[in-house]
């Protein structure tokens, strides 16, 4: 029986699962720019997409993923599920089980439902963000990103620019980086950021030009506006006067400096025009290795191992039955 | 009837009495106890040798959910739990379905308490501060009293509006009834579900801060102090809270406050990965806080603790965290959990423990209980405690109808093994039957 895994943080991967994941990633593109015939076979099991939150460049890009990988996808929304007949997230869990799909890619709007969700289902879980936890799969897509251009992730200074407090993309990104080695910041005003960051691996910085001096990294984060309402900020105006990324305020950061945000931007807001469409940006980078990590990931997670622990190009991945889970 | 407990340590903080003793049951009464006590025509003995015999245990704050939810807890499962904890008066929230804010509703509570099938513990009903726990009208205290109420509370739903806090108080003072407060201002608690700290940003989870509590808190001591008001804080939490109710108390103002077993023993750490049966209101805070709370316990500024029972069915903890309700139960698990981690840790004397547990609660209160006295109870209100039996808390062998404790598998020491209100109402079956016999 192959020992399948869950995918539901950064947090609790070792640095040589992140590496491993992101290996996988790597490969994976390889292989699909190539037009290669040698990608993983994982036809015959079904994974169902979970997108209780409203989502369309993840589920798309799982689903994409799990089309390269022959799997086959159910797709759930919460306005069309059982649970709005009032059903428990348990039940509903539970009744996928027993309908014997393989896997589950879940989004939620509660931080840590993925745990749950993986309690119950006893196979295969990933995390497609959860409440203001963790979105791993756009980190390993923003790792994969940046080891394509810098070759490493180790003694960067990667600065998280934004509203970190409700972001999960932040908070996977920020144990992803500081696993690997990196330094990392957290950037923005000190009501968007943690009052508390005793068990979160970054610096704080209320100070633009300070946080992001010779930064090898930006991730900018999307202001949310519908928080706007919150106290949380003055203006949308003033904030981009404090905390945008354009041409004046990268000259703080270093010469090759790279700048990311997992999307979708407020132009004009977190990054103006020349930032998120010039030279430094990888943006659409980013999108793109979104689909092959998280082919990564649900090959991973479903059993699969380094391509480089195998003696030729991996075929069909033997993952029918649920095995022992990782957390 | 009548009932010898033998060569029992006697705790009664009422009378400042700790000694070794026989103890005399007869037609439901307390009739005698004392050391070398002669007693004759017993028709039962209980060997109490390196047992504690003490007044009935106070519990000054559970949840039993009937009328509304049943589901959870009913007046019957409730008091058997009680009864099973060594509780035999406990004080009933009002926050049932309808909330308990008319005479009527008391008068059920009561009849279902006396019912044959209930446990056998006495209920003292708090009454709803303002109609409805809508927080914007005062409810009849005087009519609610008359049924039997012996508080006014807002438990669940903390009255934001000082002025009709204010009003409360001034109402409760004329008719001497006590304030029972849930402290928490809203606008700050707010989508909250675990202490505003270093786990609530690591979780991702929308924290509740400490002011939320303190700002409520000191609100309330200005108010009582103000008024004159008898006001009892429930659950406190923080050390900030603790200050406050210590300033206030120094300044002579008619305060009181409790904590709970859970708020002395658990930190916000004990959330793990999303563990709702550590989801707490006001909820778990941090190692300081516990550390504050104890030498508060010990000095007295905290004066009693409550289980703060809250029943929750099995399918509303397990959902995610933020949607899961607050609360764990506790009736079963309070003396075995206070014992462990604070008497015989050495923190509490015998005769403090049962304080907390028994005569301050009452004595807040005013209840007929709390004391061995002669007469000063309706009937003979006894607990008997084995401080040194370990036993392992199993929460599937509780009365509770609802399961929802992070404390299952615990392993504790010292356990309430028999409690009579009236006659006996309760045997553990850890209390050795060689302990028992009856004299024909």
């Amino acid at each position: 029986m192959t020992q399948t895994r869950n995918l539901l943080g950064i947090r609790h991967l070792e640095p040589c699962d992140i590496e491993t994941l992101v290996d996988l990633g790597r490969e994976m593109k390889t292989r699909v720019l190539a037009g290669s015939n040698t990608l993983p076979d994982l036809s015959g099991n079904v994974v169902g997409m979970l997108f209780f939150e409203n989502s369309t460049r993840t589920r798309v890009s799982f689903e994409q993923a799990a089309h390269y990988l022959k799997m086959k996808t159910a797709s759930f929304a919460a306005t069309g599920s059982s649970m709005s007949k009032g059903e428990t997230l348990k039940d509903t869990i539970l009744t996928l089980r027993y309908e014997r799909l393989n896997g589950l890619v879940m989004r939620h709007k509660m931080s840590g439902t993925p745990v749950l969700a993986a309690k119950y289902f006893g196979g295969p879980v990933l995390n497609a963000g959860d409440g203001e936890h963790e979105h791993p799969t756009q980190a390993l897509a923003d790792a994969l990103t940046v080891m394509e251009r810098l070759g490493t992730l180790s003694g960067l200074r990667v600065a998280i620019v934004g509203d970190v407090l409700h972001s999960r993309v932040a908070r996977s990104n920020a144990w992803l980086f500081s696993k690997m080695g990196s330094e990392v910041r957290f950037v923005g005003p000190r009501t968007l950021l943690p009052n508390h960051t005793a068990k979160l691996p970054g610096a704080i910085y209320y100070d633009l030009a300070a946080g992001i001096e010779e930064a090898d990294v930006v991730i900018c984060l999307r202001l949310q506006k519908e928080r706007m309402e919150g106290a949380f900020i003055s203006s949308v105006g003033e904030y981009a006067k404090l905390y945008q990324i354009n041409r004046a305020t990268l000259a703080y950061a270093s010469k090759d400096c790279m700048v990311m945000h997992p999307g979708p931007i407020n132009r004009g807001i977190e990054l103006d025009d020349m930032a998120a469409d010039g030279e430094r940006s990888v943006i659409t980078s980013q999108v793109e290795n979104g689909v092959f990590v998280r082919m990564a990931g649900l090959y991973w997670a479903f059993g699969g191992e380094p391509f480089s622990k195998r003696s030729k190009a991996p075929k069909k991945a033997e993952v029918k039955s649920k095995g022992k889970v990782k957390e | 009837m009548k009932a010898l407990l033998k060569n029992g340590r006697i705790l009664d903080p009422s009378q400042d009495l700790d000694m070794v003793g026989n103890l005399v049951i007869e037609d439901d009464q307390v009739v005698a106890y004392g050391p070398d006590l002669k007693v004759k025509d017993v028709d039962e003995v209980y060997d109490c040798t390196g047992l504690w015999i003490a007044p009935g245990l106070v519990d000054p704050h559970v949840h039993f959910c009937e009328p509304g939810k049943e589901h959870k807890e009913t007046i019957s499962t409730g008091t058997q739990a009680a009864a099973a904890g060594g509780f035999t008066t406990v004080c009933m929230m009002p926050n049932t379905e309808p909330p308990l804010d008319n005479p009527a509703l008391v008068d059920f509570i009561l009849d279902r308490a006396a019912s044959p099938e209930a446990g056998g513990v006495f209920v003292a009903p708090v009454g709803a501060l303002t109609r409805g726990l809508l927080g914007r009208e005062i409810a009849d205290y005087a009519a609610l009293k008359r049924a039997g109420i012996v508080a006014a509370s807002d438990e669940g739903f903390p009255t934001q509006d000082s002025n009709v806090m204010l009003k409360a108080m001034e109402f409760c003072v004329q008719l001497d009834l006590p304030v029972l407060a849930h402290c928490e201002d809203t606008s700050l608690s707010v989508g909250g579900s675990i202490n505003d700290g270093a786990i609530s940003a690591m979780l991702g989870l929308k924290g509740i801060p400490r002011s939320a509590e303190e700002i409520s808190v000191a609100r309330n001591c200005i108010l009582a102090a103000e008024t004159g008001c008898r006001l009892h804080i429930m659950r406190v939490s923080t050390w900030g809270a603790v200050e406050l109710v210590r300033q206030f108390k120094s300044l002579g103002a008619p305060i009181t406050c409790e904590v709970t077993p859970q708020h002395f023993i658990l930190t916000d750490e004990a959330v793990g990965e999303f563990d709702a049966t550590c989801k707490m209101l006001p909820p778990l805070r941090t190692q300081v806080d516990i550390d504050i709370v104890v030498q508060a316990l010990q000095d007295g500024t905290i004066d009693c603790i409550a289980s703060d029972h809250s029943p929750h069915a099995s399918h509303e903890v397990q959902a995610p965290f933020e949607e899961a309700p607050f609360g764990m139960v506790g009736l079963e698990s309070v003396v075995g959990l206070t014992l462990t981690h604070l008497t015989n840790q050495g923190l509490l004397t015998p005769l403090q423990t049962i304080d907390k547990l028994s005569t301050a609660p009452a004595t807040i209160l005013r209840l007929d209980a709390g004391t061995l006295r002669l007469g000063e109870t309706p009937v003979a209100q006894v607990t008997v405690i084995d401080p040194s039996l370990e036993w392992t808390f199993d929460v599937n062998k509780t009365f509770s109808k609802s399961k929802n404790t992070p404390f299952h598998g615990a392993k504790l020491r010292g356990k309430s093994v028999l409690t009579f209100c009236g006659s006996e109402i309760y045997r553990d079956a850890m209390f050795d039957n060689k302990r028992y016999r009856t004299v024909l």
